[in-house]
């Protein structure tokens, strides 16, 4: 967070003027002694120089009147050595003085403080405001009046601003901003309306003004003269300026905390936190097992099935044929059962297929599974009998292994069957005719038509058909469409069971996310299913969030 | 108060060129500004400007606000452009910009090449009663500058204040400024520049009658309008008459006869007189109606033979003529020569509806061949 607190003041005589400014320095400054908190005598000499606001004054200004200022343009004298408050957590400093001390900071104040008092003011004269731009930095002023009563309008303007580089920080800190300004103002103003009052019933400024004006003698020349008076003396506060000091570092230091920024380099996707989760998941499995029976075989039985599900790489050395990529798959099983079978696979139907051939199943598996996430994907890669659908969504068998009646009953599973030509033995024959080593047969019950949707996958099927894209850019392709939706399935998630609205206002949420039109039912189904696959760490994130409500800001 | 949060603002606040947010300042006029169809942007503007109390918001408040010269006392400190847009209440289709005195506008934060371009006239005020050697400074910087522009500006000189020097101090001052300001101009080689100076206070008429000089410059159809102000008062046997906008008391044209202080000042006064009593008298039970409309006229008639007489000409203007007791025997004669007059006036006046009302300094002097017509007009008639 890098912002600066100014007070500033339209003077009578000299224009806008900033007045006092609270800026933070970082730790490691080189433009500070390692004295901590002792102003180094040799920069406030330099400071010195700048007092003038020659900047941009020029014009008011033949040379002479370039140190000009008056009591009511200056808070600290330049002898004064300021302010220092450190913040032993972070070991910031806050520094207070009339000026910034960090000079590239001097013209960006010279301007917030020009235009807050001068162009940009609010519609309602007092009250705040917010301006800027990228290369003056941003700025929310709050301006307002002090009572005077030497003052031609009996009142004198001032402004307090925060000027920072980000506009979101500074937009965001707003309300927080605000309010807490209003209270420095408030205190600044009802302080002086009491001098002011008291000063009014001694010397009624009002009638003093017309009289003079009738008895010339006492005509006042006095453009030049009767310097504006200071803050100090217009509130009767003795601390005025330690008391702002310690406000401005507060609201700095208040500020800054309120909001941090934190850069991602690449948020994880869901993906990568899943697998995470399955990691730590399985390392506790193995404490507890360890701990139960002190190791021993199981334990690493379960270690090598866990990686087999995740990591397949073993499968990958067995001898055979293999699917290289998705849409080898397609040449493979032809265009239309291609299509089916990806339809399984992304409404979460079981895919079984029976083979003798574990290796290319595997690899069949693995080509498959880069459809969904990975939260979703549960599979058995060959197993000697079958394995219920909610243990598995990928199944591999042998090619005896029987099918139970109702699954292959069921419209909720798929079952391909992978079969030797006869004239064919598995040999060390190239990859390419696996179509004339096997035969592919595939079976549901399933009388939904398959065509239609989901979206992702009518996509897909354009990009798979493309023979101008490479197997490499076709992947990057899928994986964009995944994430496009797992979005979609956030926003269902957050919407329909965090925040349990109706099916009207679901039906409205899915019409947003371009989840309705032709394949609508496809894609809603898809998107139930996706979320079963959200991170653990998503979930409970969301739901804290919301039920939390609005963490309070830290005051 | 409440956020100001609105997304107009935060847009407008970016750009320097936007640094001037339309704001007029002065409260009731900001809904008759929505309601011109012109963007207000667009009129020709009058621009106040000189160092720091020198005068610039009480010329401003005086002159269009009638501001008593008293309440000048306690106006505050101008902090940044006050755009005053009084076209909906005055003949005077200008916008009047009331500059702070103590902002630099040649700083790169302000853009003032945009000021000057749409500026018909520059009035720069010094403070007579002040040290003026700062002042003649900056009138230099201001003037050269803004000559560099837009060389079509008038440039326009007020020594302000006067009313608290001696005659002989006057003339003095206004010489010494008259002299060293155009030394100035003599030395950076800008002779083609015009200045014109005059000597005003709020405290008289004299600030009426330099506002109705720098106005005047201003409308293209001046000639037209004194030829017809001659030829009326010449048939008429009226002295003198002058044409003015009643809101300001400023002049926008008379006869060419000389005009003296004090003739103008008893007009002036006059109307004064007009508008107090029938905003007394004048308005109806519930206050609605106006002080000013198609009805309003006046006769006063002094002691010392002197008629004056008030008619209403349009909406805004309104002819005073001062003359004879015995000349206004002939009443008929005069008010049909009026009825023409002011027929000839809305026609000159037609002419500039149907082009653009804006009357900029581009067309000065060149009266167009329909008024020319009817200038025979109201001869033929006597
Ligand atoms: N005697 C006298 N005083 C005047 C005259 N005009 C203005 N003043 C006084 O001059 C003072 C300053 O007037 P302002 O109109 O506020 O000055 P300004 O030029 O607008 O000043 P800034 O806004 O600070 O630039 C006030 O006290 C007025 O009463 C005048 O004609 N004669
Ligand atoms: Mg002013």
């Amino acid at each position: 967070m890098n912002a600066l607190v100014a007070l500033c003041h339209f003077c009578e005589l000299h224009g806008p003027r900033t007045l006092f400014c609270t800026e933070a320095v970082h730790p490691p400054s080189p433009d500070l002694s390692s004295q901590a908190g002792v102003p180094v005598p040799g920069d406030r000499d330099r400071d010195g120089d700048r007092e003038g606001e020659g900047l941009t004054m020029r014009a008011n200004s033949s040379a002479t009147q370039t140190g000009e200022m008056c009591e009511g343009c200056r808070s600290l004298p330049v002898s004064h050595p300021g302010f220092v408050s450190i913040d032993d957590e972070t070991g910031i400093r806050f520094l207070s003085h009339q000026h910034p001390r960090q000079s590239q900071l001097f013209s960006v104040v010279r301007q917030a403080c020009v235009r807050s008092l001068s162009c940009e003011v609010c519609p309602g004269r007092e009250g705040p405001i917010f301006f800027g731009d990228e290369q003056h930095g941003f700025v929310f002023s709050h301006t307002f009046f002090i009572k005077d009563s030497l003052a031609r309008g009996f009142q004198r303007w001032y402004s307090i601003v925060m000027v920072a580089m980000d506009r979101i920080y500074l937009i965001n800190s707003w309300p927080f901003l605000l309010r807490h300004l209003k209270l420095t103002i408030q205190s600044l103003q009802s302080t002086a309306l009491k001098v002011f009052d008291s000063e009014q019933g001694v010397f009624p400024q009002r009638a003093m003004r017309m009289n003079s004006v009738f008895s010339p003698a006492v005509l006042p020349h006095q453009r030049n003269g009767n310097a504006a008076r200071s803050l100090t003396s217009l509130t009767q506060h003795p601390n005025l300026w330690a008391s702002l000091h310690s406000s401005f570092s507060w609201l700095l230091k208040a500020s800054g905390s309120r909001l941090t920024e934190k850069l991602l380099e690449g948020a994880p996707t869901e993906d990568t936190l899943v697998l995470i989760e399955r990691q730590t998941e399985q390392e506790e499995e193995m404490s507890c097992w360890e701990g139960a029976e002190g190791g021993g075989s199981k334990h690493h039985q379960t270690e090598s099935s866990l990686s087999h599900d995740f990591l397949c790489d073993h499968l990958n050395d067995l001898p055979g044929p293999k699917i290289r990529s998705l849409r080898h798959l397609r040449q493979v099983l032809g265009v239309a059962d291609f299509r089916q079978l990806a339809w399984h696979v992304l409404m979460g139907n079981q895919v079984i297929w029976r083979g003798a051939d574990p290796g290319l199943i595997q690899s069949a598996f693995t080509e498959l599974k880069s459809l969904l996430p990975v939260g979703c994907v549960r599979s058995v890669p060959y197993s000697p009998q079958y394995e219920e659908a909610y243990k598995c969504n990928f199944l591999g068998l042998s090619p005896d292994v029987p099918i139970p009646a109702h699954v292959s009953s069921s419209e909720f599973s798929v079952l391909v069957d992978v079969t030797s030509e006869k004239s064919c033995q598995v040999s060390a024959a190239g990859d390419d005719d696996i179509c004339t080593m096997y035969q592919f047969s595939l079976r549901s019950a399933n009388t939904q038509p398959t065509d239609r949707g989901p979206s992702l996958l009518n996509k897909l099927e354009v990009a798979l058909s493309n023979e101008n894209l490479s197997v490499d850019v076709v992947s990057h392709c899928l994986l964009c469409l995944k994430e496009e939706w797992m979005n979609k399935v956030k926003v269902l998630f957050k919407f329909s069971k965090v925040d349990g609205r109706g099916r009207e206002d679901t039906q409205k949420v899915l019409a947003l996310l371009g989840a309705t039109g032709p394949g609508e039912e496809d894609n809603v189904r898809l998107l139930k299913y996706w979320m079963t696959g959200l991170s653990k760490t998503y979930k409970s994130h969301l739901m804290t969030a919301v039920r939390g409500g609005e963490r309070s800001p830290s005051q | 108060m409440s956020i100001q949060y609105e997304v107009e603002q935060l847009a407008d606040s970016y750009g320097v060129a936007d640094s001037f947010p339309k704001d007029f300042g002065y409260g009731e006029e900001e809904a008759d500004i929505e309601d011109s169809p012109a963007p207000s942007d667009s009129k020709p503007r009058i621009l106040l400007m000189g160092l720091r109390r020198s005068g610039k918001s009480s010329i401003q408040k005086v002159v269009f606000h009638k501001m008593s010269p008293n309440e000048t006392l306690f106006l505050e400190s101008t902090n940044k452009i006050y755009k005053d847009d009084i076209s909906s209440s005055s003949f005077v289709n200008f916008q009047i910009w009331d500059f702070p005195g103590q902002v630099d506008f040649f700083d790169p934060t302000f853009d003032y090449e945009m000021i000057f371009r749409g500026t018909g006239a520059l009035i720069f005020v010094i403070d007579a009663q002040d040290d003026y050697v700062e002042a003649l400074g900056r009138l230099h910087l201001t003037v050269s500058r803004a000559y560099r522009v837009n060389p079509e500006i008038n440039f326009e000189v007020f020594i302000h204040k006067v009313d608290g020097l001696s005659d002989d101090h006057k003339i003095e001052t206004q010489r010494d400024i008259h002299q060293r300001a155009n030394d100035d101009l003599a030395d950076a080689s800008l002779e083609k520049l015009h200045l014109s100076f005059y000597l005003t206070s709020i405290y008289d008429h004299s600030i009426f009658e330099a506002f109705s000089k720098v106005v005047q410059k201003l409308i293209p159809q001046l000639p037209t309008l004194e030829n017809l102000l001659n030829i009326f008062i010449s048939n008429s046997g009226i002295e003198k008459a002058f044409l003015f906008d009643v809101v300001s008391k400023i002049y926008i044209a008379t006869d060419s006869s000389p005009v003296d202080m004090q003739s103008y000042e008893l007009c002036c006064d006059m109307i004064d007189v007009v508008i107090d009593v029938s905003c007394i008298y004048g308005l109806r039970e519930d206050g609605s109606g106006s002080a000013y409309d198609k009805e309003s006229m006046a006769i006063i008639k002094l002691n010392n033979t002197t008629v004056l007489y008030l008619k209403e000409v349009t909406k805004f203007l309104a002819l005073v003529c001062i003359l004879r007791e015995e000349s206004f025997e002939r009443k008929g004669l005069i008010d049909y020569n009026f009825h023409c007059f002011r027929k000839a006036i809305h026609e000159v006046f037609e002419v500039g509806v149907s082009t653009p009302r804006p009357v900029g300094p581009q067309a000065v002097g060149s009266p167009c061949n329909k008024a020319v017509a009817l200038n025979g007009t109201p001869r033929s008639t006597v």
